[in-house]
């Protein structure tokens, strides 16, 4: 079915119209404004909701000369990041109404939250890549307003420089691989829109002819990594986890909803997305490769973490390790564990982190060795982190289970059938490396449940019970979380849980390719016989039983590895950037001093007029003197040496004196050039400037730069090239002329017309074309020209005022 | 037709503002910025030619040609679309004076200078 564009693109507009009105309704309602951007966010959800069922795209053109629109697509996996992003918004704006009490800059945070679940639904609606390249931006932007949400504060700063710096900069490297993918299919012939990414007649329709014609041109292993890096940036693949811990400084809302549950999933989005066209061998070894590296790393520094957030985030990175890894294998069973574990880790990481809001907040630290024995302050939550950490840990019945058995599953069939078509032993590293990751999964999910159980340290206070808000939320996914894991409990005994698995089947259906990954209705269900990925899934719960009371060991061996200077990516990532800073020429260009700037632009305007006119070998024309009466002669001969003047005067009162007598010349100029309408003009605000000049000048002291001959020279050069280069303009520009002359319309319709000439030209005017012009063709102009006239005088008035109610900063 | 006259007086007025714009004295720098917005507006008006009539028509009727057509003969009027466009420049220009005249006083306030080599690196 159809999705309905009403519906679609009121979905997109509606989160930003709530940005746009957040400072407005901050005014009213102040800090329940959460309320408002939750209500904006299940409207959003609703939304989402009707679209359920519906498949296709809806376009507006937006930048037709080239091909580029806004075009949406609606499919299965669309669908479940936008009911991820609109459904966790709800949750996570509920939970701010209580978690932000009290905070500073909560217009900045709702606006800029609500913006960013736009970007999000943009991110997974797009099906033009000019607009999906554009919305993914816009959540970096986002992100980067939210971890810098305590700009005061160095760790924000520097938090939210390093993530924009990363998930730009890999932003860029997929705007080239989109751009590449744009060539390359402007040469097939059955893609209809080259910028189109899904739906009818797109790149992703011709996936198999576009994979010939990427080989043919030698650009399909580029474009792949190109696009690689743009998901492994954003979803904090290894080497670019390292700003994911960092992203931690924002609010804890944030994190749980962009670094867990949606922005993250990003880069894992775009990966299922272009997965039914890149899917082939080199596509297994390096998506499998990057998602088994980054699901092993990040879980084993997981484990070091000292903070619960850092903890959390660095499993965030192994879970999207996770995701990356499932889609990288081939066959149904990688597009199904990518798809159910997007699902799943939202579920219950976003609640993790609600968890670590709801601790934090109550006990008053993060530090994982002051938390012990939760449970008995705060039942509730740890009710929610029970479901929660077991099915991070891959328990059964919990829902992270069935998904790990799918990753599971899906490596050891990748790895039979390679060995089997006579490929390396090595193929048997990746259910390894799956199974040796997952231990340590297991591990830090079991140390963040402890902290819940045991025995309370003394030095821990006493902790309250969170409000509501904070409670519900937290309550709601946890809850979710269980129902999942029940449905495969349910499922076991033959009674499905139809809605959710036909669900994830159709968002596994948007990431099949179409050559030879056959139909498959996706299920899921406790595994009933024995087979190697039940063994694989038996070994990792045993092994981490078995090492978990070895926990400190483990920790400590591994933060002894992690503090080696060239093992740390943040190593080279701090280097570089201190090495940027010191070598680049900051100090030189951005003094922080008009005259630099004013010099570069003079001499840049100068040198790339004069070059343009060079490289166009513009040969100036003849110099035919063009009648001038003397009168005018004399009269701009004034204006110079008034200006000379002004350029010398000694003095402020010597200097605006003249400075008139240049006004004044150019108001006879205008006289003697026909002009009598800029002439009274001019007049009249020569006379207001002067008077101004003077108001001012009384309120200022003397003051005389001293002269810097040396500077006054080099000034005068750089004036001198300006000087040169309008002369050269005038020049060219007076001897040519169009053909076709504007004017020559407003001259001829202007007046009045014969007819009523004698009744409106004589008794109410209408002849001056000038004044026709003003108030009736350009009408507009006349407008902004006095809502600037307004603006300046309002800045004056607030300028001076706001100095006499003492309101300084 | 080659204004050489006016290519000389504008060049000499930009570079002079421009001169103006690099002195370390705030209100020099305003009236730099003064100057090179007349000397922009003459420009303007220079391009619609300078020699017609003021484009002010009599009786209705009469539909004169402007001076920029070419062959305009010698009954032209000036352009009136420059005009308007410089007429609203003045205006625009007028509002900005005024208020970069504020900004210096308040920095005067704020910083009790007008030197802009003192006010620069915090």
């Amino acid at each position: 079915m159809q999705p309905s564009s009403s519906a679609l693109l009121a979905l997109l507009a509606l989160p930003f119209l709530g940005a746009a009105f957040a400072p407005l309704v901050y005014r009213v309602l102040g800090e329940r404004t959460a309320y408002f951007a939750a209500a904006v966010a299940a409207a959003s959800l609703a939304l989402v909701a009707s679209l359920f069922g519906t498949q296709g795209t809806v376009a507006v053109p937006w930048i037709p000369t080239y091909g580029v629109s806004l075009a949406f697509y609606v499919d299965g996996l669309a669908l479940l990041i936008g009911t991820l992003a609109s459904g966790v918004g709800v949750l996570v704006f509920t939970y701010s109404g209580g978690y932000m009490h009290g905070e500073p800059g909560q217009v900045k945070y709702y606006a800029t939250l609500l913006a960013f679940m736009g970007s999000m639904l943009g991110v997974a609606f797009a099906a033009d890549l000019i607009a999906l390249f554009v919305f993914w931006e816009l959540t970096s932007v986002s992100s980067f307003l939210l971890i810098g949400h305590y700009q005061d504060a160095d760790a924000s700063q520097y938090a939210a420089r390093k993530s924009m710096l990363i998930t730009v900069a890999g932003g860029l490297f997929m705007l080239v691989g989109f751009l590449l993918l744009h060539v390359v299919a402007t040469g097939v012939p059955a893609v209809d829109s080259a910028f189109r990414l899904a739906g009818e007649g797109s790149i992703l329709a011709n996936a198999d002819t576009m994979v010939g014609a990427l080989r043919a041109q030698g650009l399909f292993v580029p474009v792949l990594l190109l696009v690689g890096v743009g998901a492994a940036t954003k979803s904090a693949q290894v080497p670019f986890h390292i700003w994911l811990p960092n992203a931690m400084e924002a609010p804890t809302p944030v994190s749980a909803f962009l670094h867990s549950a949606t922005m993250v999933k990003a880069g894992v989005y775009l990966v299922g997305r272009f997965r039914p066209l890149l899917l082939t061998d080199e596509w297994t070894l390096v998506f499998g490769i990057l998602g088994l590296a980054t699901m092993t790393i990040t879980a084993i520094l997981a484990v070091a973490a000292s903070d619960i957030k850092e903890l959390l985030a660095y499993s965030t990175a192994s879970h999207l390790g996770l995701i990356v890894a499932g889609y990288g294998m081939s066959g149904y069973l990688g597009a199904e564990t990518g798809a159910f574990h997007i699902l799943n880790h939202a579920l219950f990481k976003a609640a993790l982190f609600l968890v670590a809001g709801i601790v934090a907040h109550e006990a008053g630290t993060r530090a994982i060795d002051e938390l012990g024995g939760l449970a008995s302050d705060l039942p509730l939550t740890a009710a929610v982190t029970t479901v929660a950490a077991l099915g991070m840990a891959g328990v059964p019945p919990f829902n992270g289970f069935y998904s790990k058995e799918f990753l599971f599953h899906a490596v050891y069939y990748t790895a039979e059938h390679a060995v089997a078509d006579g490929g390396s032993v090595l193929w048997w590293l990746l259910p390894a490396v799956a199974v040796f990751g997952s231990i340590f999964t297991f591990l830090y999910s079991i140390r963040f449940l402890m902290l819940f159980f045991g025995d309370k340290p003394d030095a821990l206070g006493e902790v309250h019970a969170p409000p509501l808000a904070m409670t519900v939320p937290a309550v709601v996914l946890g809850g979710l979380a269980l129902v999942v894991g029940l449905g495969g409990v349910a499922g076991t005994f033959g009674v499905h849980f139809t809605p959710l698995e036909r669900f994830v089947g159709t968002v596994m259906e948007s990431s099949l390719a179409h050559a030879g990954e056959g139909e498959h209705s996706f299920s899921y269900y406790l595994p009933t016989e024995v087979s190697p990925w039940l063994i694989m899934s038996a070994v990792t719960i045993g092994v981490g039983a078995v090492a978990y009371p070895f926990f400190d060991g483990i920790r400590d061996g591994v933060r002894a590895v992690r503090d080696v200077d060239y093992l740390r990516p943040n190593w080279y990532y701090d280097g570089t950037v201190a090495g940027l800073d010191r070598s680049s020429a900051i100090d030189v260009i951005q003094t922080g001093n008009l005259r630099t700037y004013a010099l570069a632009l003079s001499l840049a305007l100068a040198a790339l007029t004069l070059g343009a006119y060079a490289a166009a070998g513009v040969a100036v024309p003849g110099l035919a003197f063009a009648g001038l009466g003397p009168a005018l002669v004399v009269v701009l001969a004034v204006a110079v040496v008034g200006a000379v003047a002004v350029a010398a005067a000694p003095s402020h009162i010597a200097g605006v004196l003249t400075l008139s007598i240049v006004g004044f010349m150019v108001a006879i100029f205008y006289i003697l050039g026909s002009a009598p309408d800029l002439a009274l003009t001019q007049l009249v605000i020569e006379t207001l400037v002067l008077v101004i000049f003077l108001l001012v000048l009384d309120k200022l002291p003397a003051f005389y730069g001293t002269a810097n001959r040396l500077r006054a020279a080099r000034d005068a050069v750089v004036a001198g090239a300006v000087g040169l280069t309008v002369t050269v303009t005038v020049l060219l520009s007076t001897a040519a002329g169009p053909d076709d002359v504007i004017a020559q319309y407003f001259v001829e319709n202007g007046g009045v017309p014969a007819e009523h000439g004698p009744i409106f030209a004589d008794a109410g005017g209408g002849g001056n074309i000038v004044n026709v012009i003003l108030v009736d063709f350009r009408a507009f102009d006349t407008l902004g020209e006095i809502s600037v006239v307004a603006m300046a005088a309002l800045s004056v008035i607030t300028l001076i005022a706001m100095r006499e109610r003492g309101e300084i900063q | 037709m080659t204004q050489v006259i006016l290519a000389t007086v504008l060049g000499l007025l930009f570079a002079l503002g421009t001169y103006l714009i690099l002195r370390r004295d705030v209100v020099r720098v305003v009236w730099g910025v003064s100057i090179i917005g007349q000397a922009a507006n003459v420009y303007l008006v220079t391009m619609g030619g300078l020699t017609g009539q003021s484009p002010i028509l009599g009786h209705g009727g009469e539909h004169p040609v402007a001076c920029s057509v070419p062959d305009a003969g010698a009954n032209c009027v000036t352009d009136p679309l420059v005009q308007a466009l410089v007429l609203t420049a003045i205006v625009i220009g007028f509002g900005t004076t005024a208020f970069a005249l504020v900004l210096t006083y308040r920095l005067y306030q704020e910083h009790n200078t007008l030197d802009l080599t003192e006010v620069t690196v915090e």
